[in-house]
């Protein structure tokens, strides 16, 4: 079947959103041609101003509305302590928990040479420059505990460590509210090994 | 772990097949093409829904037919039935464990441990380390989930190490080497346990292996397993140290060539027999008995892990062996409880030492002609 030409272009670009494929990428265009043309602008200005306003934090590399970014500018924030993380995301998800007062700093993704990205593709350096010019105290480093996230944990700890700075990075153990019979091997063998005082 | 029955539609040759099996030896019994080994192939589909010889589930269905059923009754603690179903139509394999059905098929591994002997497994004896660090590794693995998870992850290592190699010969950036680095420290991690590991394991083993070995060949004959790693040949005791060493060594050399040089994933294990290394010396004979030694030690290792009977399958395992040796090898069978063997030749059969408690399941044509 021939689609109007606008239809298949819309089609076409909202099948390039992630986790959209092409069934539900004709349902939205289709649906988005059925609605109210207010409502169609108004997302379509939200998109655009999303590119248009957003700005990404000098500091930290946060998603930003000025220059620097809502938690850098807070001066409620405890200013020596930065907490690395993956992704933009990975704030929102430590920021739910109000257990961190500190800073953070997105590097942007991280080693794997097979996708390509090095040491020199993250937002290492600009780290490095940062614990030296905030008298850091303590990086936190809150990457994924996979191959690559670990790869990426032990890299950072050998360039900041030799800056007299501490070097800490999140527990791993059992989920809360988890069963321990049902938790997998590693997972309980590591809760274990990482175990602490009470 | 008893199978007590069988049950096949459209299983290859196997139209509409329903045995009821002893306790004890099942030998089934046919010419070529029969329909003999596709029962060992539907056994080892209950125990893991993976195939055993490796071919699509596509090529299983009979000729004509449009699915295949396999569906068996173990005591397992409390009893068992499993039942898989394959379509053609939709390519989907569906499994039932007490008429529930399973959506992962990891559910079922090492719920129904099974241990095979199979034409293939001369590679194990003669052919390259490859086979030989599979067959260890799956030995390992269905005893310790742990040692799966390890072994996963260094081939990730692996990978990405191999892909910053090949990305530092071609730049020739020496900034890639500090990341370098930090992978080699994730490969020396990972790989130390996993040879630590397969030397305990492969110390452990080689008692199984003498006793397997000694059943069927008497004691005229030591053999031995060691292990060959690539990452050092004398010293084994401070792995990680010695590891880090070589690849600081061999630098250079695993850049030109873009590869992964040291590692558990090259390393081999060595058979003996008397001090002799059976790859190069070893009649056909003696290869056959170890592959056979090595699977016998397999159950028993896994049977003593595990708490648990594995199911043991045996492809023809009399073929190319002396009177002598079938004679042992069936007195030997005795002690491992319920079995199942493929047998053609039939001249053998007073050799055998069936008795009463065992089965000889004749297969004609996809069909059971009789059971005596």
């Amino acid at each position: 079947m021939i689609l109007a030409e606008p239809l298949q272009v819309a089609i076409d670009e909202l099948s390039k959103l992630p986790s959209i494929g092409r069934k539900t990428a004709q349902r939205l265009a289709l649906h988005l041609l059925k609605s109210d043309p207010v409502d169609v602008e108004n997302l379509a200005n939200a998109i655009l101003d999303l590119k248009r306003k957003i700005k990404i934090c000098k500091r930290c590399f946060n998603i930003a509305v000025d220059e620097y970014c809502e938690i850098c500018k807070s001066e409620k924030r405890d200013q020596q302590t930065i907490c690395v993380v993956e992704e933009v995301s990975d704030i929102v998800a430590i920021e739910k928990t109000n257990e961190y007062n500190g800073l953070y700093h997105v590097l942007g993704g991280v080693l794997s040479p097979l996708a390509g990205t090095g040491a020199d593709s993250l937002h290492i350096k600009e780290l490095l420059t940062r614990i030296h010019e905030e008298n850091t105290t303590e990086v936190i480093l809150a990457l994924n505990p996979d191959t690559e996230g670990e790869a990426t944990s032990l890299y950072l700890a050998k360039l900041i460590k030799p800056l007299g700075v501490k070097v800490t990075r999140i527990a791993r153990g059992l989920p809360m509210g988890g069963d321990l019979e049902f938790a997998d091997e590693a997972t309980i063998g590591r809760a274990v090994l990482s175990r602490i005082k009470l | 772990m008893i199978l007590q029955t069988l049950e096949l539609k459209n299983f290859r040759l196997h139209k509409n097949t329903f045995i009821k099996f002893s306790r004890n030896l099942n030998y089934i019994v046919g010419g070529n093409g029969q329909g003999k080994t596709s029962l060992l192939e539907a056994i080892y589909y209950l125990c893991t829904s993976k195939n055993l010889l490796q071919s699509p589930d596509s090529e299983v269905v009979n000729f004509d037919e449009k699915f295949f059923e396999i569906s068996g009754d173990f005591i397992n603690g409390s009893g068992n039935k499993i039942r898989i179903l394959y379509s053609l139509e939709t390519g989907k394999k569906n499994i039932f464990l007490n008429e529930k059905q399973i959506y992962k098929s990891s559910e079922i591994i090492g719920k129904f441990p099974v241990v095979t002997l199979t034409q293939t497994d001369h590679f194990i004896t003669q052919g390259s380390p490859l086979y030989r660090r599979k067959l260890i590794d799956s030995i390992i693995s269905q005893a310790s989930q742990t040692y799966l998870k390890t072994l996963m992850e260094y081939n990730r290592i692996l990978k990405q190490r191999s892909s910053l190699l090949t990305k530092i010969r071609e730049t020739g950036y020496p900034v890639y080497e500090e990341e370098l680095e930090v992978w080699n420290a994730s490969l020396v991690k990972k790989g130390s346990e996993i040879i630590e590991k397969r030397l305990e394991f492969i110390n452990e083993f080689n008692g199984y292996v003498k006793n397997s070995y000694n059943e069927i060949m008497g004691e005229k004959e030591i053999p031995a397993l060691s292990y060959k790693s690539t990452v050092s040949t004398i010293d084994l005791q401070n792995i990680a140290s010695v590891f880090n060493e070589n690849l600081q060594k061999r630098k250079r050399e695993e850049i030109a060539r873009g590869y992964n040089l040291i590692g558990p994933h090259r390393d081999d294990v060595i058979f003996k027999i008397n001090g002799y290394d059976l790859k190069k010396y070893g009649s056909q004979g003696q290869n056959k008995t170890f592959q056979i030694s090595l699977k016998f030690a397999q159950f028993f290792y896994l049977k003593d892990k595990l708490n648990k009977t594995p199911i043991f399958l045996l492809d023809d395992v009399f073929g190319e062996l002396d009177s002598e040796r079938i004679e042992k090898i069936s007195f030997y069978l005795k002690k491992i409880g319920q079995a199942f063997i493929t047998l053609t030749d039939f001249t053998n059969v007073e050799n055998l030492n069936k008795d009463e408690n065992d089965l000889m399941i004749h297969i004609s044509k996809g069909e059971v002609k009789n059971v005596s």
